[in-house]
């Protein structure tokens, strides 16, 4: 996909991440950027805005990352979720893979580590 | 990492004020290294022979380094050495100071020597933050050999240190901790890590502090404590706290697990074992370092 097409939805209950990742996909030209702030507003708004790629934080109120992972693969098993955590162990890791994650991203997100993810979708 | 023990070195050989400190720390981002500060710490002049230099240049419109070859203190590949090496942080405080008229050159000099000597380091260990000379200084510094789990506390500490470096600034000098069994809070992020070892951790500051270190790492201004400020802080400790647990997963294989970051205002810290104040002082003031096992 070109980049000027991809919609994105940014799931981070930091608003300090939101702005970041909002700010990344502007200047990468994002065709439509959607933010969630806990794991519930994210299944929701992958519901509404079905999304080209979602970015999802671990630790989040009302229902942590993977659980929301869960959920919108049950509505679209394609779904490409990307988990961006803070704690990127091994067993962090593998959870977020085999609930079905696309990748994986260590905070702090690196603005290239993005791009080469929207370059690949 | 000892670049930054430098200013708690000064301050503790009362050779500064804590005021001197932090204005050196505000200037030194516009301080202009010269070549006598330079040569003094690559041991190649003296302060005798700087002042002499200097002396002379005001008799004589030609550049330092010109004059220190021309009166035998310097070889012209010594000069090009010193210009093209590396900047670092403590020479700049030194510098800043000097300029200042803080410090005497001679008394810059007598101190980088000491400092060198006390710790054993050379030129090459003052940026380094992990290697196994920082770790010792972290280790004597904070008194950790005693506790309990002293190389944990010794890795957060380096790791914290490295991450400030990265994400907020090397303008900052640790100032004497603190040992503490309880800890009332301003403005801070507090953030919990359980596992077979359990810890509190939080950063704190006052208003401004706080505010000025969450610009920082927001990148953006910032003017008061709303949601952004505090989850600028809040980022930087689950960021620190995340990678302080995946080191240890790699080199251990244990698991701890993050609880989600809060922010308070007038927190309790209570019931705190082998607990630490680690106050940094910055330009902007002065933001602590809460570290307790639980």
């Amino acid at each position: 996909m070109i980049l000027s097409e991809i919609r994105v939805l940014i799931c981070d209950d930091s608003i300090l991440v939101r702005k970041k990742m909002t700010d990344l996909m502007t200047k990468l030209g994002c065709k439509e950027i959607y933010t969630a702030t806990d794991g519930e507003n994210a299944v929701e708004q992958y519901k509404t805005n079905l999304p080209d790629i979602t970015f999802m934080d671990i630790v989040m109120p009302k229902k942590t990352g993977v659980e929301a992972l869960k959920e919108i693969l049950a509505v679209n098993p394609k779904a490409k979720v990307v988990v961006a955590s803070s704690v990127g162990t091994q067993g962090n890791l593998k959870e977020a893979i085999e609930a079905g994650a696309y990748d994986f991203l260590q905070k702090p997100i690196s603005d290239s580590d993005v791009e080469k993810i929207l370059n690949r979708i | 990492m000892f670049t930054q023990f430098f200013g708690n070195y000064l301050l503790n050989q009362r050779l500064v004020s804590p005021e001197q400190l932090t204005e050196a720390l505000e200037l030194q981002k516009t301080t202009r290294l010269k070549l006598g500060v330079l040569a003094i710490n690559a041991g190649y002049m003296t302060a005798e022979q700087v002042e002499e230099v200097h002396n002379a240049q005001q008799r004589m419109d030609k550049r330092i380094g010109d004059i220190a070859v021309e009166m035998g203190f310097l070889t012209k590949d010594q000069v090009e050495e010193l210009l093209s090496s590396q900047k670092s942080g403590h020479l700049l405080m030194g510098q800043a100071l000097v300029d200042r008229g803080y410090m005497t050159t001679a008394q810059f000099e007598q101190a980088m020597r000491s400092y060198k000597a006390e710790n054993s380091i050379t030129d090459a260990d003052f940026t380094d933050v992990q290697n196994d000379k920082a770790c010792a200084a972290i280790r004597k510094f904070y008194g950790l050999d005693a506790l309990r789990n002293s190389k944990t506390y010794t890795d957060y500490i380096s790791l914290f240190f490295k991450n400030i470096i990265r994400f907020i600034g090397d303008d900052f000098t640790p100032l004497d901790p603190e040992q503490i069994t309880s800890y009332s809070c301003m403005n801070a992020a507090v953030q919990k890590i359980n596992g077979p070892i359990s810890f509190v951790t939080a950063i704190e500051a006052d208003d401004n502090a706080y505010i000025d270190f969450a610009a920082r790492y927001a990148g953006e201004p910032l003017n008061c404590i709303d949601e952004m400020t505090n989850a600028s802080v809040g980022e930087f400790l689950n960021l620190q706290n995340g990678l302080f647990t995946v080191n240890i997963s790699n080199d251990s294989g244990m698991e701890l697990q993050l609880e989600p970051q809060e922010n308070s205002v007038g927190a309790e810290l209570n019931d705190l074992a082998e607990a630490f104040r680690i106050p940094l002082a910055f330009p902007f003031g002065t933001v602590n370092v809460i570290i307790a096992g639980v």
